[in-house]
Parts: C-alpha cells; structure tokens; sequence
C-alpha cells in the first residue's frame, strides 16, 4: 500500500487489470512546478473533449454508458424498468470499466465517460442507501452492492481524498453482501481482485488512514469490535497482496492497522515468499521507534521462521531481539535435524553465548556444546592459516616495513641497532605489535623462542609481554597453557601479572571443561598484590567476555566493593567494575549493576577523579549495552551522584543502552549535549559524540547521516567535542576502511592538537582492523616518520599498525555479524573499552594501564569462511564474494551481491561483503555464508552431462 | 538529499588549511628526486551519483528511511541554528576567509594543471610558457583537481592555490531549453500512438521509476523519432519540453561537428556530463543523420571526424558507464542511413514511426489549424481531407497559412473556399518541386 496515496499515478497492467486513473496523473508530478496556467492547458489536451476527435466506436460506448446510467438511476421512474433491467445495465457498466485497457499514460475511455456522471450516480446511490424498503427487496439490494462497487471504483479517482469515499462506498456494498448473505442469497462476494491492482492499492491506503481516523476519535485498537468492517477487508487484501508478490503491501498494510500478527495465520505464505516476508520485516524493525512495535515485528519474522522450518534464521532473530530464552525452545524444535543444531551451536559461539545443550539420549550433546564452546576454532583458523600459507611468524619490523620509509637508511639502523639503546616504550609497542599481528597462531619470533624478549623491558613492559603469549596462543587453551605456565610462577611480580593476563586472554571465549582460568586466577585475585588483582580483574573480564558466570561474579564484587585505600584500589575497583560489565553483557544484572551503582554512590570525590573511575561506569553501562528502556532506572539512580562523572555515567548509560538502535530521539539528545560550549569538564559531551556512533552504527542511513553530523561537529564544537569525533568515526567503521573515513581521518592525525591526532592515528588503526589494507598502511608508515619525535604518537601509529595487520588479516573486530544482523556484545564491548580509554590517552594507554589493549581480543574473530561436511570435515567448494546489495522489498529476484568473485573455500570475507554458493552440487544449512557452513549434498542436482563419451 | 557535497568543505575550504604543510616543508624536496608511489584518488564530489534509497517502490519500509533521514537533516538545522547564535557562521567564514587570503596571496596567476604527482604536488603550465613542479595547497578542493583544469598560482611560488572552475561548455549551455515552448501535446493532430508510446519511453522513467522496477525490467534509454518531413517529429519533442519538468537540451546534429578535430567528440562529452549533472535530463537530438549516417572508408579527414562524433555518441548512450537519469530522443528523416549501431536496442530502445496523416488525422490537423481562423460559410474541408494528395501535417499547415493570406491579399476578414484551393494547389506545387506530373511515367 503506498503510504501517500494522494497521487496514485499510474498502474501497470495485469491481465484482467481496470485502468481507472486520471491521465494528466501521470505526469502530473513532472509538471508541478509549472505554471498553474499552462498545466490547465495541457489537461484540456489530454483530454478530447472535442466532439469531432472522438471516433465512431467512441462515440458508441459513451452512448451505451449513458444509456446504461440513466437506466440504473431510472429518474422518471418508469415502471417498465424492473430491478433485473437496472442490474443488466449496471453489469454493463462493470463488463466495461473491468475490460477497459489502455496505456499508463491516458485516462481508460469508460472512466472518462462516466465521470460527469458521477454525482448523478451518487446522488441515487444516497437516496436508496437510507430506503429501509430496499432492505428487504433482494434484487435490490443486490444492485445497491454492485453499485456501491462500481461507486468505490469511481470514487478512487473522483472522490475527494480526504474523504475516503472510495473506501466508504466499498465498506457500504460490503454490508449490503452480507445482507444477502442474511437473505439466503448465495450471491458470492464481489472479488476484489477483479478491480485491479491499484484499486487494492487505493483501499489499504485509506483503510490505513480511516483506522488512524478511528484510533484518533477515541476507538480502542487493542479491541477488534470497532474496525470490525475494516478488519474484514484487510483480511481479504493481506493474502491477495501476498499471492500477488506484493509482500511489502500486505505487511505495511497489517502495520497500519497494527495487526501483524495476523500474518503468522495465513497460508498464502508458503516456502516460496516467506523469506521475502521476514526480510522485510526484519529491515522494517530496524525503523521502529517504539521498542515493542520493533519486538512486535522481530517476533512476527521469528514466528515465521520457526513456521517454516527455518530454526536457524530463527535463532538469529532471536539473537537479534536478545531473546535468549528462545535458544532451549528451537533446539529441542529441531532434535531431529543434527546439522541444524550443529550450525545453530556455531552461530551461537561466533555471538560468544553460554549455553549449555542439555544432555540427550544419543549422546551428541556433548559435540554440540564443544561447538558453542568454541573448542576447535583454533584448529579451523590454523588450517585457514596454513592453507592460505600465512603461517610464518612476522616481527615488528615486518610490519613497519621502515626501510619503505623515505627517511629509511637512518631508522633502518636504528632499529636493526641492537636492542639496548631501544627505549621502553618502542619495545612495548613491539610487544604489541608481535602479540596482534601473531595472533592466534602460535607462534613468534619474539615470545615463544626464548625468554629474550620479555627481560628486555622492564615493569609493565614485562607484563605486557608476559601477556603476548596469551594472544599468541589466542584460542588454543591447552597448548598455551603449557608455555604460560612457567611465568606464573616467576619471582617478578609483573611477569606473574602477565601471565596471569595471559592466561585470561587465552581462553577468551572458549569454554574449557577444566575451566583453567578461574582456577588458576583464583588465588592471585584473593592474593595482596596490587598489579596481580589488576591483572586478574582483567584476566577474567577478558576471558568471561558475555558469559554471565555467576561464580566469577562472585570473584570479582568484593573486588568492586573493596573499602578504598588510595589511588590503586580505585584501579582495582574499577578495573574489576569493567570487567563484570564484560562478563555481563548485556545481561541487565542486578546484583552486578547494584555493586557498581553502589560503589559510585558511596565513592568519594577523590576516588571520583581518578582517571580510571570512568572505566567503573564504562561496566555499568556494558551491563546494559542495546537494552534499550532497561536502563532507564538505573540512569535515575547515576543522576543522584553529586560529581560531575554522573553527567558522565548517564550519557554512558543511555547511549549504551540504545546502542545499534538507530533511535533518532536520543540521537538529538546527544547532540544536545554537545550544544554547550565547554573547554574543560566535557567528558560527558566526548561521551555523547561517542554515543552518537553508537546509536547509529548497525544500520546504514543512520550511520550515513551521522558523518554529516560529526563534520557539524568539527565545525562548530570545542576542542572536547572534536576530540571525540575521530573515535565516533570508528565506532561506526570497525574494520571497515571506507575510502572517504580514512581520508578524513588522515586528515585529522595531522591535525595541531596531540589529542586528536593521536585518536585519529588509533582509529585509523580500528577502522581498518585486520584487514591489510595497503592505504592505510601507507598512511600509517608516513606518520610514523612524521612523528617520529613524538614518542605517544609513535606509540600511537605502532599500535594502529598492529591493528592493521592483526592476525595478518584473518581477523575482524567487527561485533557485527551474520551478514550484518546481529552485534556481539562482548565484540562491541571490546572495541568500546579500547574507544573510551582513548578519551584519556595519557593516564591509559600511555601511561601503565596499556594492558586494556588486550580487551580488544575479546571482539577478535576469524574473517573466514570456511565448508564444512556434515562430520566438520572440510569440504572446498566455489563461492562466489562480492559487495553486499540491499534487496529488501524489490521485485523479483535481484542479485545479492555485486562485483563478485569466485574462490574456493576457505575464503576471507570482509565488512560489506556477502557470499554465496557458486556450485548447485550442495546446499548450506544455514542461510548466511560466514565463519564455519555446513554443507549437505544438493538431492535435486544432476552432474551436466560430460560431452565426451 | 544524495547531491549535497559531503560534508560541508566546499563552504569552508579554509577549516583545515595546513594540517599537512608541516609535512611538505620537510618532504617537498626528497619528493623531487624520489617518484613516490601515487595512488589515484577516486573522485568523493565530483562522481555526484545520488545516493539511492532502495526499496524505490512505495512501501512503509521506504517512507521511513526517507523519513529518518529527514529527523537527521532537522537535527542538523537545529544544531546550526543554536551554534549560529553562539558564533555566526559569517563572522568566522570571515576570519577564515582571510586566512586563506593571507595563505594564497596576491596577485595570483592563471596556469594549467598538467599532471598531478601526488596529493600534494603537481606540474601546472602557466601562460607565460615554462612548466613548474609545484605544491597544492591542502585547502584546494582535491576533487576538483583534474589535468587540464584552469587553477590559481601564487605569485611567487607558483603554488595552485585554488582552482578556476569552469562552468559547462558555453556551447552546451546553449542547448538547454530555458522557455519551455508553447507547442503542448494539444496542438499535435492524432499521432496517439506515438504521444503514448514517447511519454512511456521519455516521460515515465523520469516521473516513476519504481514503476518499471516492480516489474523489474531498464526503462528505455531513448527513442528514435522517424517519418517523412512535416510529420510533426520536432512537434512532438517540443511538446515533450512544453510538458516536462526535467531539463530539457536540445540539439541539431550539425551542430556537433566542429572546425576543429577532437571538438565534436568532446562536445558531446560535455553535453551528456552537463545533463547527468542536471538530471533529470532529456536530450533531444534534431537531424540525427548529420552525424549518424553509416560509417565507411573514407580519406577524408572531415568524414573521419564526423565519425569519430557519432562513436563518441555511441559510447556516450550505452557506453562503460551508466548514464542516470538521462533520456535521449532523436530525430531523422532517413532512418535507413544511420549507422546501425547508433540504433540497436540499449542505446536506442523505442523507433517511432511518423506517418503520413490518414484521413481522420488530417481533419483533427485542419481543425487545430483552422481554429483560430474566420472561415467563410463556404469552406468545406472535408474535400481536401478526402482528396488523393498525400498531405503531410507541415502541408496542412501551410495550406491553412496560405489561405489566409491570400485572404488576407484581398482585404477580406474571412477564408472562403477559393482561398483554400488556391492555397492547395500552390502548396502541392511547391512540394512536387517544380517537376512536371506524368513525364517519367
């Protein structure tokens, strides 16, 4: 239904189609602007009043409308002219309009004859409309029917619109069949059908507008008594849409009337059109403003799912609204289908969600939960590795590939000089650079050789590196923990807080039956040391990333509720608040949420001002990343802190509760903070421009029209403010280096003010994440020269470049996912702890709290496609990979992806990008083509005949 | 909302006038002996393709992504407002402004840009003769940067400190129809047939898009108008104009050739880029055969360039790239002299034939023209309708005019009979063209 059904212009014609719409119509819009003059001039051309243009045949039909007219309206009331003559007249009238075809640009020629006799016809209409008599004649009674259709018909072009004439006329007939119906006639219900597409058209426009009307008039929607007419008509027009591949009318026309669920009763959606259905759905969701609307048209599309067998669409849905209750449902829905439940276990532990299958008969529950638990990626990503023959380990200087520089004789022997002169810094920024690029591989040349490296820095330098083995060995539990295992229990404190880091790291979202990380971090949390609880705090939030454990829970809240003794406890505490906010994700939490509301309250303002109190609000705020009205309690509760980080705590809170939820009105809030001009204490308006990305991200006209926003911003706004924007802009392009962000962000590294530069520099690092990119690259080497005075913005450029290449491009940190349907919360957790602790570059990351870079392993994840058979063998086949394209509500079967390629699997797969199968020999279980896909022998394929015999 | 600039750097080229001038100071000298590694740069302004919001048929999902990027525009109008009160935008585009006056200096000279080197250097030619390597200011618009531009030099560096922008070709800017005609699609006599199937190829695609997406096929290109003369092609496109709203150029075939060798072909160029940049366009091209006429060999170096136009043409109608929004029509009196490539459906979809006016047609024309005239009591003119004559719209036309004056000639306020058999017999003369009936039977 066109939602603006003022200028229903033309049709295109089915068979038995009625072209009923005025001619000039069709151009009408063109010809707007012009002269109100010259459009009268062009109508009187269209239309050939002229009695001598007008041909025979013409001539005839307009007489024999006539003829037929006066007939039906009977004026002198001849007795001669029974109720059967006036009916034969009146199927005269309809054989005609029905049949009448012409070209989309001229008015059908019965319409135009009829049209002076419009009034004439409704006037007669009116005077047997209030006849009580004419009840109860069935002949007539019957001619009122049809006449009120051929009215309704007449109407939608003739009828004021306002009015809704067209629909009142139609609603009357529709009485007078039920009448007859009463009456015992047998008389079928005028087919609507039969009127054409835009008549249905025309009506669901002002079935839409007449509900609104009664809504407004004080009708209760939530009842069906009042629109019991209308709702009888929608009943007719939602299938006659769905079967004639009008999916988007019949689902806006059920959202007009706010009745979508009635389309989970209708058969007309079968196998066919059903995915048509729920794509659309779902993109519709993604407009609502009012959340239950979005939960009502999320649950519509997941009912249908579920209708149609398709448990794994459901499921991401499911996740999509974060309606994990659904998970036991669906599973024990498709006990019988084992690939299903196998490619819905993957789907679950790419979103990196603790769920345990329950134990079954035969037995392969316990396949099903090492799948959720993530047990084999590392062996996957190794063989991805090795068959795209990435497996040798890089240095540093591979990376910074400095003899490319231009300056390159002079750094090349400073960096190939020996190591002794290397200031500590650069040999951490190597140390991070080695753990990122490596990662997950297994091995290095820095780390896993000999313990060199790790007795070259110093401090936190040694923690850090003691931590690198962790990324190293990313995912592959058993075998790093061998290798770990020798610095926990080291002399030095910090390589024992290293490791301790390490050993979180490790395990990050994998599941382990013997659970190594609790066990062995246990203790140390308890312990005395200072740098070992920071460590542990952070170990654990890594490792428990989105898992709700309510025993680490209970580990870390004395932790958060810790009496304050000095500046290092507020570390403690917040680092511990953080990393509850990592394990629950999400999750709303109370007794989590309660500790770190508490903790704020009662915290003193000194402890307030510590530069890490933020990272405590940062936890609370993850707690209810994306829930959206959840929050709102709590933000009620954060503004009774009288110190300025409650201003800063809500704006958290809110723009993380809202995140990925494109909503417009918080969007406004927060540019309303940004309205004040402040040069210092604007830590809460840094927080909305970041909250900005956050809202938007997710879903393309939102994000597209918040980089207009943020060149305002640049504009107009303070230092804070513009600070601020390079990271919103990465919020909004994780792994994703989009030719004009990176230009702009290339342009603001330079810019005067160390802070935004140094940003800039970071998130040109984020946006192109694990993707190689050779501009950025360039960019980057460029930089480093640039500043190569500057030992932060080296810093800086070291660890963008260590993002670059992280993994040597196997890796995303993209949180979206699922062909960009569902967000990770640990993902997007990850990436936010890395943002915001950009907001104070020189109190985190360059200062000794550089460890929260590991954060970031927790939104790491594969790039890679891979085909599996049904046993998780590997199976290669063709895929086709190109650029994603937005098919949702077109016509027919337009191309998914554009510009593709063909490769065989394993692939990698970037932001944007969609896959497809490029053979017909197998299909997949699930529907989107990312991560790990099952694949099962097509049953309908037949091998092309070989020509040679 | 798709054809605004990106961002806002067009208004204020001055915001980050030299974040890299720190960086060429120190590198503008290596970058001479060393060839750096360029890397084009595509175009952001420059390719103005407007950003598509798909689903293009009317549905619910639609108006509300039209609707959600107007709640950002109003936020955007909000937030310039409440900062406009804070610090108006003159005041600082003020400031700015001499900023880059002070940066581009004065008197400034006019060169070429002959080839860019990188982002930040590029050789200019200027009218004087030499060439120089030069710096670019990082506040010249780099889109708009493009070999061959006309672009501001410093005085004494020669640095490119802006760019002149040249607007279209004056050629083409001739072309564009600004006063709709006043023939309307009234004043064409019959020609149904072809009204409807123009205002379906022409019209339509323009005004309703998502039409022809719902079915799911490429609205056409262009039509191709052919017939003998007087049929009313050149009508017919005029009223095309008269009706529409899109930018109308207009175009005779012999127009596009040029004196000069390499100027027809970039003619039509700037013509098809003038309309993408206008679209909505329709381009009407009279006379096509001036330029379209088949190709062969020839030693002429007129003939070769008149082809080299025509395959410009060619490319320019279903070339590499896609046109938007640009409908083309052409008209020809000998459609079977073009070069067939010039016709093949995807450059050329819709041939509509003009033909000579029956019986009903000529009536419709007689009346159009004869409306406005006083005729005596006499006239019947439904004897000239019915003669054997073939008589073309143009015919009528001036049969109707002639005998008018003649009327005229003797004082009188009406047209009788006689006028118009006169009038007939003088215009069918002039149309045999002097050749006396019956001799080569």
């Amino acid at each position: 239904m066109a939602p603006k059904s003022d200028d229903k212009p033309v049709e295109l014609m089915a068979e038995t189609e009625t072209k009923k719409k005025d001619g000039k119509n069709g151009t009408k819009d063109g010809n707007k602007k012009r002269k109100d003059g010259k459009k009268k001039k062009n109508d009187s051309g269209d239309v050939i009043d002229d009695a001598n243009a007008m041909s025979e045949e013409d001539k005839q039909l307009k007489e024999r409308l006539e003829t037929c007219v006066s007939t039906l309206i009977n004026e002198s009331n001849e007795v001669a002219v029974t109720p059967a003559i006036r009916l034969k007249a009146i199927d005269v009238i309809v054989s005609e309009l029905r049949s009448a075809t012409s070209s989309m640009t001229s008015v059908p020629k019965p319409l135009k004859f009829l049209r002076p006799k419009y009034d004439a016809l409704k006037g007669y209409y009116g005077s047997i409309a209030g006849d009580a008599g004419v009840d109860g004649d069935r002949e007539m009674v019957y001619l009122r029917a049809r006449l009120g259709d051929v009215l309704a018909v007449l109407a939608m072009t003739l009828g004021k619109h306002e009015e809704r004439e067209s629909l009142k006329f139609k609603l009357q007939g529709t009485k007078d069949y039920h009448l007859l119906m009463t009456l015992g006639d047998d008389a079928s219900q005028d087919d609507l059908g039969s009127w054409g597409h835009e008549f249905v058209r025309s009506l669901a426009g002002e079935i839409g507008q007449e509900y609104n009307a009664r809504v407004v008039s004080g009708a209760d929607p939530e009842k069906d008594g009042p629109f019991e007419d209308l709702l009888a008509m929608v009943d007719v027009i939602v299938p006659f849409n769905i079967a004639h591949n009008s999916e988007a009318e019949a689902v806006d026309l059920l959202i007009e009337v706010q009745r979508l669920k009635k389309i989970l009763d209708l058969d007309s959606i079968d196998e066919k059109n059903y995915r048509r259905v729920c794509m659309y759905l779902i993109k519709t969701a993604d407009f609502m403003s009012d959340p239950d609307d979005y939960a009502e048209v999320l649950e519509s599309a997941y009912e249908l799912f579920v209708k149609q067998s398709q448990y794994f669409d459901a499921l991401r849905v499911a996740l999509r609204l974060g309606n994990e209750d659904a998970i036991p449902s669906l599973f024990s829905l498709c006990s019988e289908d084992k690939l299903m439940r196998k490619q819905m276990c993957l789907l679950l532990a790419r979103q990196r969600i603790n769920y345990v299958v329950e134990d079954d008969d035969d037995g392969s529950a316990e396949e099903l939960n090492e799948l959720i638990g993530n047990e084999k990626l590392s062996e996957e990503f190794l063989k991805v590795a090795q068959d795209l023959d990435v497996m040798d380990p890089k240095t540093p200087e591979d990376i910074y590939k400095s003899h490319l520089a231009e300056t390159g004789g002079f750094s090349r022997r400073r960096d190939a000089g020996n190591a002794g002169v290397d200031s500590a810094r650069a040999n951490l920024a190597s140390t991070y650079v080695n753990a990122f690029v490596n990662a997950g591989f297994g091995q290095d040349k820095l780390m896993t050789p000999d313990n060199e490296w790790l007795y070259k820095n110093k401090d936190h330098g040694m923690m850090a590196a003691a931590a690198s083995l962790g990324l190293i060995q990313l995912w592959n539990v058993e075998e790093g923990l061998a290798q770990i295992d020798k610095f926990l229990y080291s002399s030095e404190e910090y390589v024992k807080a290293g490791a301790a880091l390490a050993v979180g790291i490790l395990s990050s979202g994998v599941r382990n039956d013997a659970d190594p990380t609790v066990a062995l971090l246990d203790e140390h949390i308890n312990g005395d040391s200072h740098i070992m609880k920071c460590a542990a705090c952070t170990g654990l939030g890594i490792a428990y990333a989105g898992s709700a454990r309510e025993d680490v829970m209970e580990l870390l809240l004395p932790i958060v509720e810790q009496e304050s003794a000095g500046p290092a406890t507020m570390l403690e505490v917040s680092l511990a608040g953080l990393a509850l906010g990592m394990i629950f994700v999400g999750k709303c939490d109370d007794a989590a949420g309660g500790a770190i509301v508490q903790r704020l309250m009662e915290a003193s303002d000194e402890e307030l001002d510590h530069s890490h109190a933020k990272f405590l609000c940062i936890g609370l705020g993850l707690l209810f990343l994306g829930k959206m009205e959840k929050a709102e309690a709590m933000i009620e509760a954060l503004k009774t802190i009288e110190h300025k980080i409650s201003k800063f705590a809500a704006i958290v809170l809110e723009t993380f509760a809202y995140a990925g939820s494109g909503n417009v009105l918080r969007v406004q809030e927060m540019l309303h903070q940004c309205a004040e001009h402040l040069e210092e204490d604007a830590a809460h308006q840094m927080a909305a421009v970041i909250g900005i990305g956050l809202i938007t991200m997710g879903e393309p006209v939102g994000a597209e029209m918040a980089l207009r926003s943020f060149e305002h911003l640049l504009h107009y706004c303070e230092l804070p403010v513009k600070r601020a924007v390079p990271l919103a802009l990465g919020v909004l392009n994780i792994s994703n280096p989009e030719f004009s962000v990176i230009d702009q962000l290339s342009r603001m590294s330079h810019d005067p003010d160390t802070e935004i530069s140094q940003n800039a520099i970071l998130v040109m690092g984020l946006t192109s994440a694990g993707t190689n990119n050779s501009r950025v690259a360039g960019l980057l080497r460029q930089l480093s020269e640039f500043y190569s005075k500057e030992a932060g913005h080296v810093f800086c450029v070291r660890i963008a470049q260590a993002m670059l290449h992280m993994g040597k491009g196997l890796m995303t940190l993209n949180p979206m996912h699922s062909d960009r349907m569902i967000t990770s919360g640990p993902a997007l957790g990850g990436v936010i702890t890395l943002i915001y602790s950009c907001l104070d570059l020189k109190s985190t990351l360059l200062d000794k709290t550089h460890y929260l870079l590991y954060y970031l392993t927790c939104a790491m994840n594969p790039r890679m496609l891979i085909t599996v058979n049904e046993d998780l063998s590997w199976r290669p086949v063709t895929v086709r990979v190109g650029q994603a394209v937005d098919t949702v509500g077109q016509a027919g079967k337009p191309k998914t992806i554009t510009g593709f390629q063909t490769h065989t699997t394993p692939v990698l797969i970037s932001a944007k990008e969609r896959a497809e199968l490029g053979t017909e020999e197998v299909l997949s279980v699930s529907s989107v083509l990312e991560g790990i896909i099952i694949l099962k022998d097509n049953p309908d394929y037949e091998t092309p005949e070989s020509n040679d015999k | 909302m798709g054809n605004m600039p990106p961002g806002m750097g067009g208004d204020a080229p001055g915001e980050n006038a030299n974040p890299n001038s720190k960086g060429d100071g120190k590198g503008g000298d290596d970058d001479k002996k060393k060839k750096k590694r360029f890397e084009p740069r595509p175009r952001t302004t420059g390719n103005r393709r407007k950003r598509r919001t798909v689903p293009t048929s009317k549905c619910k999902l639609r108006m509300m992504k039209l609707e959600r990027i107007k709640d950002f525009l109003l936020m955007e109008q909000e937030f310039i407002r409440n900062h406009e009160v804070f610090k108006p935008r003159e005041e600082r585009d003020q400031e700015e402004r001499e900023k880059l006056e002070e940066l581009r200096g004065s008197p400034m000279g006019v060169g070429t840009l002959e080839e860019l080197i990188d982002d930040n250097h590029a050789i200019v030619s200027s009218s004087m003769g030499p060439e120089y390597y030069v710096n670019i200011l990082s506040s010249v618009n780099q889109d708009l940067l493009e070999p061959g531009s006309s672009v501001l030099l410093h005085n004494k560096t020669m640095s490119v400190v802006g760019i002149l922008e040249d607007d279209a070709d004056p050629m083409v800017s001739v072309m564009k129809v600004e006063k709709a005609p006043l023939e309307s699609y009234a004043d064409i006599g019959g020609l149904e047939d072809q009204i409807q199937e123009i205002k379906e190829a022409v019209e339509l695609p323009l005004a309703h898009p998502e039409l022809y997406e719902d079915i799911g096929i490429k609205p056409p290109k262009g039509v191709i108008l052919y017939g003998v003369p007087g049929t009313g092609k050149t009508l017919l496109a005029k009223a095309v104009a008269n009706h529409t709203s899109a930018t109308f150029l207009r175009v005779v075939g012999s127009e596009l050739i040029q004196k000069y060798l390499g100027d027809g072909p970039k003619l039509v160029r700037e013509l098809f880029r003038v309309a993408d940049d206008l679209s909505p366009t329709i381009v009407f091209i009279d006379e096509i055969d001036a330029v379209g006429s088949k190709r062969y060999d020839s030693s002429s170096g007129g003939t070769r360039e008149i082809q080299r136009t025509m395959l410009e043409l060619l490319n320019q109608l279903d070339g590499f790239d896609e046109r938007g929004d640009v409908k083309v029509i052409m008209a020809t009196n000998k459609i079977e002299s073009l070069d067939p490539a010039l016709i093949r459906p995807g450059r050329i979809d819709r041939k509509i034939e003009f033909p000579m006016p029956d019986a009903k047609t000529k009536r419709h024309i007689f009346n159009i023209h004869t409306s406005k005239m006083t005729l005596g009591e006499d006239v019947d003119l439904e004897k000239f309708i019915m003669s054997k004559e073939e008589f073309s719209g143009a015919d009528i036309k001036a049969i109707c005019t002639e005998a008018g004056m003649l009327a005229l000639r003797e004082r009188r306020m009406k047209v009788v009979q006689e006028d118009f058999v006169k009038a007939k017999e003088k215009a069918l003369y002039r149309k045999k063209g002097n050749i006396p009936e019956g001799l080569y039977l």
